[in-house]
């Protein structure tokens, strides 16, 4: 069962930076990457970083902190030092209203 | 470790006279002087004779006579003199560093002298430019260092350690940060929208209300970083581009390693208001000097600890983001200097 949460307006996700939002406490940053938004983790698996503070290139998201690379539509890891992957969330744009599915526990 | 093929300040342009001053630079003794033509000099301190530093000396017209037997160099560093002799000895020589007068600052090249190409001189021009008031100052630090470029790449700190003068809280909890990186360049830039200003920003600019504040600090490697800083009232357009009915200040920072554990701390001040009045100049920088030597106390504690443990595990945080580019930047930069020096030496 996925809850849909409102988290943002479509012009507040802009190409080349993340958009940090907050979802019952979980934290997750959406990206505009060739005009689709993407919802993905926005903590780093590998300490506790803010990725979205971080280096949007090419489709991925370089951590600020320790420069791990993440895929941003599928949240995999790409290089080091992190080893997890990152949990995507699927997004659905009503008019200008952007909402991320949140699976219920 | 030291970055040697770089620009560094030597000493502010009035330091160097017709007294030699000596002044460690990247480990080394170096003597500043001024030939009677004014023209400022950069040799090494210490005597090829018996190493007694030549500053302690003194000039006899354009040569430096050493205090402890006599024998005088010129501003090539050749000797030319040597008491109770008449041949002087090919070895007889100090080096000589490239050394440029630019903004009221001295710069001198302490790597391979075929690279000092003044063009490479980081920009200060406010500090030597008639559109701003602006005034220079020099600190003694008893830290390495790389703790005073990573102070100034996180403002964050202005909240807890300058309260009294440029820091508040609305700068860590209602602050929009950006860091951009490029080659050998990071940029951070944050802006703090409809907040009280600080203490330091209602006694030089006057505001009774709420403004939005930016600082912008651009990191030049190894050890430059040049802010712009400043507020207007809110919702006059200063983060759209439109600085009106506020105050906009540089504060420029050039630090020059003089050992591992000690460091030559060069900064000035610039403003853009009130600018031919030397009373505000001295204002606002007294209100920076207020501030940098609250810094100094935390660097030089900082660097105590690190005597006791060297490298001991440190956490990072976000605010960490613009220091750790720039250190990924100088690690680079460090790595390509070593991987060219054994080549340089062999050619």
């Amino acid at each position: 069962m996925t809850t849909w949460h409102r988290v943002a307006s479509a012009s507040d996700v802009r190409d080349g930076e993340g958009f940090a939002v907050d979802v019952d406490g979980a934290a997750i940053a959406l990206y505009r990457i060739n005009g689709a938004i993407h919802a993905i983790d926005d903590v780093c698996t590998h300490e506790f970083a803010v990725l979205s503070q971080g280096f949007v290139q090419d489709g991925t998201i370089e951590c600020p902190l320790h420069a791990a690379q993440f895929d941003i539509a599928t949240g995999e890891c790409l290089s080091g030092p992190a080893a997890q992957d990152l949990r995507t969330y699927p997004v659905r744009q009503e008019g200008d209203d952007i909402f991320v599915g949140v699976p219920e526990a | 470790m030291f970055l040697r093929n770089s620009w560094y300040v030597a000493a502010s342009g009035q330091e160097a006279g017709r007294k030699p001053l000596r002044r460690v630079i990247l480990g080394e003794p170096v003597v500043l002087f001024r030939t009677e033509d004014d023209t400022p000099v950069a040799l090494e301190d210490r005597c090829a004779h018996r190493h007694l530093p030549l500053s302690m000396g003194k000039l006899i017209g354009d040569t430096l006579q050493c205090h402890y037997h006599g024998l005088r160099y010129d501003r090539t560093g050749a000797c030319v003199r040597v008491p109770g002799q008449d041949l002087i000895p090919p070895s007889a020589r100090v080096r000589s560093y490239p050394l440029v007068e630019r903004y009221r600052w001295l710069w001198i090249w302490m790597g391979d002298p075929a690279l000092a190409d003044p063009a490479k001189i980081t920009d200060y021009h406010w500090l030597d430019d008639s559109r701003w008031g602006a005034a220079s100052e020099y600190l003694h630090v008893k830290a390495n260092w790389q703790l005073i470029v990573d102070n100034l790449l996180d403002l964050t700190h202005l909240a807890f350690v300058h309260e009294t003068t440029i820091g508040n809280s609305a700068l860590v909890e209602h602050a929009g940060v950006k860091v951009q990186r490029a080659h050998d360049n990071v940029v951070v830039t944050r802006w703090i929208i409809d907040q009280p200003p600080p203490p330091t920003f209602v006694k030089v600019g006057g505001f009774t209300g709420n403004v939005d504040r930016w600082q912008i600090i651009d990191f030049v490697p190894p050890a430059f970083l040049r802010l712009d800083v400043g507020a207007t009232p809110t919702g006059t357009g200063a983060p759209e581009g439109r600085r009106v009915g506020g105050i906009s200040m540089r504060n420029l920072n050039a630090i020059t390693p003089e050992t591992e554990t000690t460091s030559h701390y060069f900064w000035g001040q610039a403003h853009d208001f009130d600018i031919h009045n030397p009373h505000t100049t001295e204002k606002v920088v007294a209100q920076i000097r207020t501030a940098f030597l609250e810094d100094v106390a935390v660097f030089e504690a900082q660097q105590v600890n690190l005597d006791l443990v060297p490298n001991p595990p440190q956490t990072d945080i976000n605010a960490d983001t613009g220091v750790i580019q720039a250190r990924r930047i100088l690690d680079r930069l460090h790595r390509e200097e070593a991987a060219a020096a054994p080549r340089a030496a062999a050619e």
